[in-house]
């Protein structure tokens, strides 16, 4: 019993690390970038390499973090910024990104499954129950983030254009407010955090060129649902991912999968607003 | 032998204007691609024809994603579901009963059956009115994933990850598959290509134009599109059923979404809204990926993955739109939206068959309609009727409420309480669509048309509830009701008949959106501000047009106007909303002069609600 709370929790920290990039640029551009898969791809080949120079494994997020922020800065100048009146056509193209991104990854480390050790290893006895200590660290990397996001938004100037971008852009541009950087930023920003995403999940998970792929479907229903506000993305991250973990852990591993795409379809068909406001 | 030869056009002609107009619709790409098919056997070696003929059964395919993405404006990962759904019918049905007459009935019922069961259910699931074309992107991503999963979690049932092989399949030559499989295609291109052009093909490129206006003209677009994704998924089962009893082999692969996404590449790379560029593109794709990935295997993705950015960024219309574009640049500035019966099409009028039995009849009854967004009230308690043969001019400050008031009359489930009854009969909580059905026909504020329909089509579009379109011919005959006949002619449409709504100009564009209002036949007629940035020609000539409406044709026309010298022009009643809720209603002379009308427009009336009105 324990172990599946800790299960359910850890799980819905690790879905809410994956999603927050693919959020915040839903929330302020309207676009869903089909190329985060291959930010966490990123992220995590810039786990290996840290781990391969002998980088404390601190850095590794870090180190994600810039070189996805840039990648993804230079791919919404040549790329994503000539698409925000077309937003199908904007995930078209980031996916051709992703193909991209994915096949140069390929050209520079192979094809291989490479794996990344964990920074800490071991268990950790809660309630009698012995529990994998990274898996608790991401709870508190979730809550990192939460936090340094909530704080973005609400405490800095960047943070005050954002808001005033998502609520109403004609108006904000007109206040003197340089909307395509709010942009720039944005995106590069939310590639940055999928990038940390992918490297904080490269200990649980082997590396692979198409490893991102797994993470798509179901950040993106979770922002899709979630409807672009943090809080509720916390909230469905727990929610269907503790859905996500009853159905592996009791009916079937393959159904689990599944769990969190099929219950998000069928509430967003009742729904279509998502669950901002609820 | 002269004489034979002198003689064979007009034989030709003479056989030509005996075959069926759709026929003739048939370009000379059709023989040309027969004669290909007939020809590849003796030209190709067993390698290239093997891959070909896969080829031409992932053309097809990407053909139904064409029809979807390209016409209807559906953008769609899923078409490879129902590809899987019919490659595994066959796998399943001939592993478990081996391979006889009544497997193949068996194995192709299970494909089409299966395949259509799913796309009514996520059609069901995708097109409800209000549905975003986001959401239903993300439906058609959803699919392939749990159809893959089934797959994998089926055991010996489905072969799981490693699929279905070994059943015994159709015996054929490879020179005899190419001919099926080539054939194949070239049937599903021409009946495509037939239905797509024909007056109800046109209704796809509506929907993609401006579903809001279809619905308004009375048709129900969430289950044309649920229909329509039927027979593609029903075509894309069969194209799977063929891809796996010619291969033998049926993968999880087959289903995925990784090879939904390809299909949009094809797509997008031929050229979306062109069934040629989408056959050339599959085509194209799947013979040099079988020849580079094997010797550039990386690289080739990385140059499919960048053309596909670029083409989507620089040229969304692919490689057939800059075809297209080149040649309407040869033909002239204007390109058409096709070249081949761009003229000659006649105006009918469509006699009224049946008498109006009542003309003064009550048509439109409000009662006690209210509306609120949470605590805030935009309507409240509104009531009123009114009769045919009655221009009411709805008027009122910013915010009065008047376009939310339309909105309650045309749309069922907009109101929050009360009643309104059209014609006698009330709209509950009906979707617009149905509403248009009760008689009532209702004109945006601004100019809603179909941009790159041609405005005849606009307006055989409008009366498609009424006349049913054909699904082969396409119609050289226009019937109009007198109403719009006449809008079309005084305004100077119907010698524009074979333009593209899109040059139209913003004037022509209202009296196009009016002239397709008034093809519906309604009783009861809404328009919101139709004289805002008309001149002052265009609107005495409205004023005259709205006149003959009221007076000989017995509309109830209810319009929202600012104009009020217009108003006291055209008005047989006044209906002034304040605040939500109407604060008087009646004849011109009586609301014009009453000192509250004044006070309302100046700000000076103190209503309960208005607490810092300047003194």
């Amino acid at each position: 019993m324990v172990t599946l709370v800790l299960d359910v929790v850890t799980t819905a920290a690790i879905l809410f690390i994956v999603s927050a990039g693919l959020l915040i640029v839903f929330g302020v551009m309207k676009i869903i970038n089909f190329a985060h898969a291959a930010f966490i791809t990123v992220g995590a080949y810039a786990a290996l390499v840290a781990s391969r120079l002998g980088l404390p494994s601190v850095l590794a997020p870090a180190l994600a973090f810039v070189i996805g922020g840039l990648i993804g800065a230079a791919a919404e100048r040549v790329v994503v910024q000539w698409l925000y009146s077309r937003p199908l056509d904007a995930i078209l193209a980031t996916w051709g990104l992703s193909i991209v991104i994915g096949q140069l990854v390929t050209l520079a480390f192979g094809r291989g499954v490479q794996f990344v050790p964990a920074p800490i290893s071991g268990t950790e006895s809660i309630l009698g129950e012995e529990y994998s200590m990274y898996r608790l660290l991401m709870v508190a990397a979730a809550t990192v983030i939460a936090i340094l996001f909530t704080c973005v938004l609400n405490g800095t100037r960047l943070g005050l254009s954002t808001r005033a971008v998502i609520m109403n852009e004609t108006l904000a541009q007109s206040l003197g407010i340089d909307s395509s950087r709010v942009r720039l930023v944005t995106f590069g920003l939310g590639c940055g955090l999928a990038a940390i995403a992918g490297a904080l999940i490269t200990p649980l998970a082997s590396v692979d060129p198409n490893m991102g792929l797994a993470w798509l479907i179901s950040a993106f229903m979770l922002v899709m649902i979630s409807g672009g506000s943090l809080l509720t993305l916390g909230l469905s991250s727990l929610v269907l991912g503790g859905l996500q973990v009853v159905v592996s852990t009791f009916v079937s591993p393959i159904l689990g999968g599944l769990t969190i795409a099929v219950v998000a379809a069928v509430a967003l068909r009742l729904r279509p607003e998502g669950f901002a406001r609820a | 032998m002269r004489d034979l030869d002198a003689n064979l056009p007009s034989v030709a002609s003479r056989w030509l204007r005996g075959a069926p107009q759709w026929l003739l619709r048939v370009r000379w790409t059709t023989p040309a691609a027969i004669a290909l098919v007939l020809a590849g056997p003796w030209l190709l070696d067993t390698y290239t024809l093997n891959i070909l003929i896969r080829a031409l059964f992932v053309a097809i395919v990407a053909l139904t994603v064409d029809v979807l993405w390209g016409f209807s404006g559906t953008l769609t990962f899923g078409q490879s579901a129902f590809f899987g759904i019919g490659a595994y019918g066959l796998a399943i049905v001939f592993t478990q009963f081996g391979f006889g007459p009544w497997q193949v009935l068996l194995a192709l019922g299970a494909a089409v059956g299966v395949a259509a069961a799913v796309a009514g259910f996520v059609g069901w699931l995708s097109f409800y009115p209000g549905s975003t074309p986001l959401y239903v992107s993300v439906i058609s991503l959803v699919l392939p994933i749990v159809v893959v999963q089934l797959l994998y979690s089926g055991g010996a049932f489905t072969g799981s990850s490693s699929g279905l092989v070994g059943f015994e399949t159709f015996d054929l030559s490879l020179e005899g598959w190419f001919l099926v499989a080539g054939f194949a295609m070239i049937a599903v291109l021409a009946t495509t290509s037939i239905m797509v052009s024909s007056d109800a093909g046109r209704m796809l490129s509506a929907m993609r134009d401006n579903d809001e206006r279809c619905t308004y003209l009375g048709i129900n677009t969430s289950l044309i599109r649920i229909w329509l994704l039927v027979a593609t998924g029903v075509a894309a089962a069969l194209a799977g059923f063929g891809y796996v009893a010619f291969s033998g082999v049926a993968a999880p692969e087959n289903a995925g979404f990784i090879f939904g996404t390809q299909l949009v590449i094809m797509v997008a790379l031929g050229g979306r809204g062109s069934l040629a560029g989408a056959v050339v593109g599959a085509i194209v794709i799947e013979v040099a990926s079988a020849y580079l990935s094997s010797s550039l295997p990386f690289i080739w993705e990385l140059i499919v993955g960048v053309t596909f950015v670029v083409v989507i960024v620089v040229l969304p219309g692919g490689l057939f739109g800059i075809f297209r574009t080149f040649g309407s640049w040869l033909r002239g500035k204007h390109p058409r939206a096709s070249g081949r019966d761009a003229a000659g099409i006649a105006i009918e009028t469509r006699q009224e068959a049946v008498a109006i039995p009542d003309p003064d009849a009550v048509v439109v009854e409000v009662e006690n309609v209210s509306k609120h967004f949470g605590s805030l009230s935009v309507l409240s308690d509104v009531s009123f009727t009114a009769r045919r043969g009655e221009l009411v001019s709805i008027v009122g400050p910013n915010g009065a409420g008047k376009t939310t008031l339309i909105r309650c009359l045309a749309d069922g489930r907009e109101r929050s309480e009360g009643q309104v009854r059209i014609g006698g009969r009330s709209i509950e909580r009906l979707p617009p669509d149905q509403v248009v059905r009760l008689g009532l026909g209702r004109k945006f504020q601004a100019a809603s048309v179909f941009e790159t329909l041609r405005v005849a089509d606009c307006l055989r579009i409008a009366r498609s509830r009424r006349d049913k379109p054909s699904f082969l011919d396409v119609s050289s005959v226009l019937r109009l009701p007198p109403a719009a006949r006449a809008v079309a002619e005084s305004s100077g449409l119907a010698a524009r008949l074979d333009e593209e709504a899109r040059f139209l100009s913003h004037g022509l564009k209202q009296a196009l959106e009016l002239a397709m209002v008034l093809a519906l036949e309604p009783q009861v007629l809404l328009l919101d501000e139709p004289t805002a940035g008309l001149t002052r020609v265009e609107r005495q000539a409205f004023a005259s047009v709205l006149r003959e409406l009221v007076v000989r044709e017995r509309l109830c026309v209810l319009i929202i106007e600012h104009d009020l010298d217009f108003v006291r022009q055209i008005s047989s009643r006044i209906l002034l909303l304040h605040q939500g809720q109407v604060a008087l209603d009646g004849p011109v002379a009586d609301v014009v002069n009453n000192p509250l009308i004044r006070e309302i427009y100046t700000g000076n009336h103190q209503s309960k609600r208005a607490k810092d009105a300047p003194p």
